[in-house]
């Protein structure tokens, strides 16, 4: 058989090698300045642009796509190459996608911090570099299905397996998650709204742990592990058996994140059952990796390659575990919103991703530089520094997670709440906070070892640029397949279009099946009368909360449980969120739930809150926000909110939308005459004073709701439909 | 596992040098696969065809063992002959000093550091929006005032601590502090 020559472009592997590297740092070193601000405020640097709020999402952002995003790429593009033993399919898809990835992370960088944002977690980019984020997946897709097109390897290795089906599924999530109508170029409010809103969203959000921090991982982790351990894989049974289990199971998990929420009843259930009967398909790449290690234990403790996927595996299967576990309703109604979930994605992170680039990283570097690896005690010395990170980071954060979980929970003899004021569960765990910074520091502190010695890796050596590599050429059938044909599965392996059918089959069911009766059956949403859509003021109010990113630390959503309607009011029923586009639940409560927080301050309090939280909440650590006083409020994109949120079907009048600016600045002004009468002078077309009409109007329909009940309909402090 | 599912056949397969075992899937792993998906659908029938409890009625029967629970409270502090004196005004400096430890916690932010107002009314003048009794005063702490934005203390605050801070609001009638917020409501007594 005649062989063919070739060559391996490895420099797009080393683009992306550095492109890891560097992110890796800077995300983390983002990551600790969020940290710090949970318990020193004044860390925001006294910037509106480098406040909690806004920052926190550049640090998933960042660790998330610049950092893991471009680990993947680094090992799918070195992986890929030879296990289909051919180059990749166009060197300028190659670069474009490069290029293009790096664009999308520096638009991320810029628009973040000026708070551009559509508030949903790990998509918050607004539309315009969604439409970038696709255009450059698409390119990644072509130019890895390419390569797998005129491959001289007639089947296709596991890895490419889950390549493949991380490809497919990230598209299909941000496709979808991503739909908004732009109001301008950079805002757009999210097609779904409410419920449906928070099951898409979630949908996206859980399978983006799913198919960008775990199927691309376990792809590489079956490529480099096995060449990093020198041994044969354990059992390609269970690679069949997991790859296809974890695809289909996953994508039916989503709503397990929001147990307990406004949500029907069936969803959850599904949520629960197929979180739980993902241990095992989880658990079979963690078998899958450790035990292709049998017979290697020895060499595990000298290199620090294998011990860095060594912990990555077990992390991954901690956390796998971990996640099922937080999925049963009794143990999320104490964990959910607390640090646990923290310390949760932080082990699978810091662990499973963190440790595996970088165990890929000492692999890689070298080879590709044609050298040893500069230190292999300064990579011991990191691979224990990391270890100690994450365990430092880890512990407090179930600790405190723990801890207030059961602090909220606690009720006294009498039948109160032990700790009534929200802000005392906070001050009890903030030396966890000052625990877990020191904790993520030292994780830090191990990442800039490891560049340091890659770079001196990479400068002892010279980059084999193109690596010569020689192969059969791929003749059809010509020899019958003589190697064992488990289950059958040899056949689609060898027809990369059937296997992409069939992934695409195994991963829409599951969100079908929860989409469509969530979005057709109107039981789903029971509809409140009372509960109308918001003032062109409140409005104004509610995209303000969003460009500061409120809801990364205060939920929206009051659990069913005596503890919560006890210390916030009634428990949140589906039917308010329906003209929220996009809803605003959060996930996360490092300050109270505002659900209920309509009325229940005067705006005098709000106002002195917001200028500075510790005067009206002695011992707050809530960020001051005092340039919410100064900037004012965009009337000129007012009536185009409206009318886009008409579109989208909320029910304005034509008239509502026309007069939105005269009517903003009519309740604005009523606003700030109160102000007055309470010795505050603020400008009526201040920002803060939309921020304070969408606070006091949260929760309050429902209120209306139950007074008109009883017959006795007062009428709100504000005339709001009027406006 | 056995030895025998563990046979480490090789496969023929070699995919830039890596090689696949034929191994069986590890028993006790199947086993936990097949746990989790019998699990998942006694789940499913037990809530959604048998009628388990789903989140409302969970809420529910949370709040009626709460009610009972209060209810034999109040029951075995009436057989004591303890029913709480809450309109009861205390003077005595120990309770005064506990009742300014509550009010510097929770009032200060909005009422002064004296009482003189803020945010909230001016307490120590004679003037009273929702009325200056002892009883005026326990029950605008306990309900709140939710138009005017005072919160309703009554989940945050023990029956006990809202006599002695109400007692103490009412010892600082007449101190006059600095910078007091003109008078509002009506004026009451003297």
């Amino acid at each position: 058989m005649a062989m063919e020559t070739f060559s391996y472009d490895n420099k797009i592997v080393r683009n992306f090698a550095f492109a890891t590297a560097i992110y890796g740092v800077v995300g983390m070193a983002v990551g600790l300045l969020v940290a710090l601000q949970i318990f020193e405020p004044a860390a925001n640097l006294g910037s509106q642009y480098t406040t909690f709020g806004r920052i926190r999402p550049l640090h998933t952002n960042a660790v998330i796509f610049a950092f893991v995003g471009n680990g993947i790429f680094m090992g799918v593009y070195y992986s890929l190459q030879r296990l289909c033993k051919a180059r990749m399919f166009s060197d300028v898809l190659s670069k474009l996608h490069f290029w293009g990835w790096q664009l999308i992370i520096v638009s991320a960088v810029v628009t973040l911090p000026l708070g551009l944002t559509t508030s949903k977690e790990y998509a918050e980019l607004e539309w315009p570099i969604d439409i970038l984020i696709t255009v450059v997946w698409v390119i990644f897709g072509i130019n890895m299905i390419g390569t797998i097109m005129k491959r001289r390897e007639k089947h296709m290795y596991v890895a490419i397996w889950f390549y493949l089906a991380t490809f497919l599924t990230v598209a299909m999530l941000h496709v979808v998650n991503s739909l908004g109508l732009p109001v301008s170029l950079f805002k757009s409010y999210s097609v779904f709204a409410g419920v449906q809103d928070a099951l898409v969203q979630w949908w996206y959000g859980h399978n983006a742990v799913a198919f960008f921090l775990t199927t691309p991982y376990l792809g590489l982790m079956y490529y480099f592990l096995p060449k990093a351990a020198n041994r044969p894989v354990f059992s390609y049974r269970l690679s069949i058996i997991h790859f296809w289990a974890l695809i289909f199971i996953y994508i039916w998990a989503g709503p397990h994140h929001l147990l307990y929420n406004a949500l029907p009843d069936w969803a959850q259930s599904l949520g629960t059952v197929f979180s739980i009967m993902l241990i095992a398909p989880s658990w079979g790449g963690m078998l899958n990796g450790l035990l292709t290690l049998r017979g290697a234990w020895d060499r595990v403790r000298q290199d620090p390659i294998l011990k860095f996927m060594v912990v990555a595996v077990t992390a991954y299967g901690m956390a796998t575990f971990e996640g099922p576990l937080l999925s049963v309703k009794s143990i999320n109604a104490l964990t959910h919103f607390t640090d646990w979930t923290i310390a949760h994605v932080h082990v699978g992170g810091l662990g499973w991703n963190g440790f595996l680039t970088f165990g890929i990283l000492y692999w890689l570097i070298p080879r590709i530089y044609q050298t040893q690896l500069y230190s292999v005690k300064l990579a011991n010395a990191h691979f224990w520094i990391g270890t100690l990170g994450i365990l430092g980071y880890a512990i407090p954060m179930y600790w405190a997670g723990l801890t207030q979980g059961l602090m909220w929970k606690q009720f006294t003899d009498e039948g109160f709440l032990q700790y009534p004021i929200f802000l005392e569960t906070v001050l009890q765990i903030v030396p966890m906070y000052m625990f877990r910074a020191i904790g993520g520091g030292i994780y830090l502190i191990g990442a800039i070892v490891g560049v340091y010695n890659l770079v001196l890796t990479a400068r002892q050596g010279t980059l084999l640029a193109e690596e010569q590599a020689s192969a059969p050429a791929l003749v059809a059938d010509t020899e019958p397949d003589t190697a064992k044909n488990v289950y059958g599965h040899r056949w689609i392996e060898s027809r990369p279009v059937q296997f992409l059918v069939a992934t695409l089959i195994a991963v829409t069911i599951g969100g079908v099946i929860e989409f469509v009766p969530a979005f057709l059956i109107k039981s789903n949403v029971p509809t409140i009368e009372s509960v109308q859509p918001y003032t062109a003021l409140e409005l104004s109010g509610r995209d303000i909360y969003i460009r500061e990113g409120c809801n990364t630390c205060h939920s929206q959503q009051v659990r069913p449980f005596r503890s919560e309607t006890e210390r916030y009011g009634e428990y949140s029923k589906p039917g308010e969120f329906v003209y929220d586009h996009p809803f605003l639940w959060g996930s996360k409560r490092i300050g109270p739930d505002l659900a209920r927080i309509g009325d229940k301050y005067p705006d005098a309090w709000h106002y002195n809150h917001m200028i500075d939280p510790r005067s009206m909440s002695p011992g707050s650590l809530m960020p001051p926000y005092p340039w919410l006083a100064d900037q004012s409020i965009d009337l000129s994109i007012i009536g185009k909110k409206l009318s886009v949120m008409k579109t989208l079907g909320v029910p304005y009048s034509d008239e509502e939308v026309s007069s939105a600016a005269d009517n903003t600045m009519a309740q604005a002004r009523e606003i700030s005459e109160g102000l007055a009468a309470s010795g505050i002078n603020v400008e009526s077309d201040r920002e803060i004073v939309a921020l304070i009409a969408y606070l006091q109007r949260l929760g309050t329909d429902l209120k209306a709701q139950r007074v008109s009940d009883n017959k006795q309909y007062k009428p709100k402090p504000y005339v709001r439909r009027g406006y | 596992m056995s030895a025998k599912r563990v046979k480490d056949e090789l496969l023929d397969h070699d995919y830039d040098g890596i090689q696949e075992l034929d191994n069986d899937l590890p028993p006790w792993w199947l086993y936990l696969f097949y746990f989790t998906i019998a699990w998942s659908v006694a789940y499913l029938i037990y809530f959604h065809v048998l009628g388990g409890d789903l989140q409302e009625a969970e809420y529910l029967a949370e709040m009626k063992a709460a009610e009972v629970m209060k209810k034999e409270l109040l029951a075995e502090q009436a057989r004591q002959g303890a029913a709480a004196a809450l309109t009861t005004q205390l003077t005595d400096d120990e309770s005064l000093a506990r009742g300014k430890v509550v009010y510097t916690t929770h009032c200060l932010a909005c009422h002064g550091a004296y009482g003189e107002g803020g945010v909230g009314p001016n307490m120590t003048d004679e003037y009273w929006i929702h009325g200056g009794t002892m009883t005026d005063v326990v029950n605008t702490i306990l309900n709140g005032v939710p138009a005017k934005g005072m919160i309703s203390w009554r989940p945050v605050l023990k029956p006990d601590e809202i006599t002695e801070v109400a007692s103490f609001i009412l010892s600082l009638q007449g101190t006059n502090p600095p910078n007091g917020k003109a008078p509002e409501g009506e004026k009451v007594g003297g």
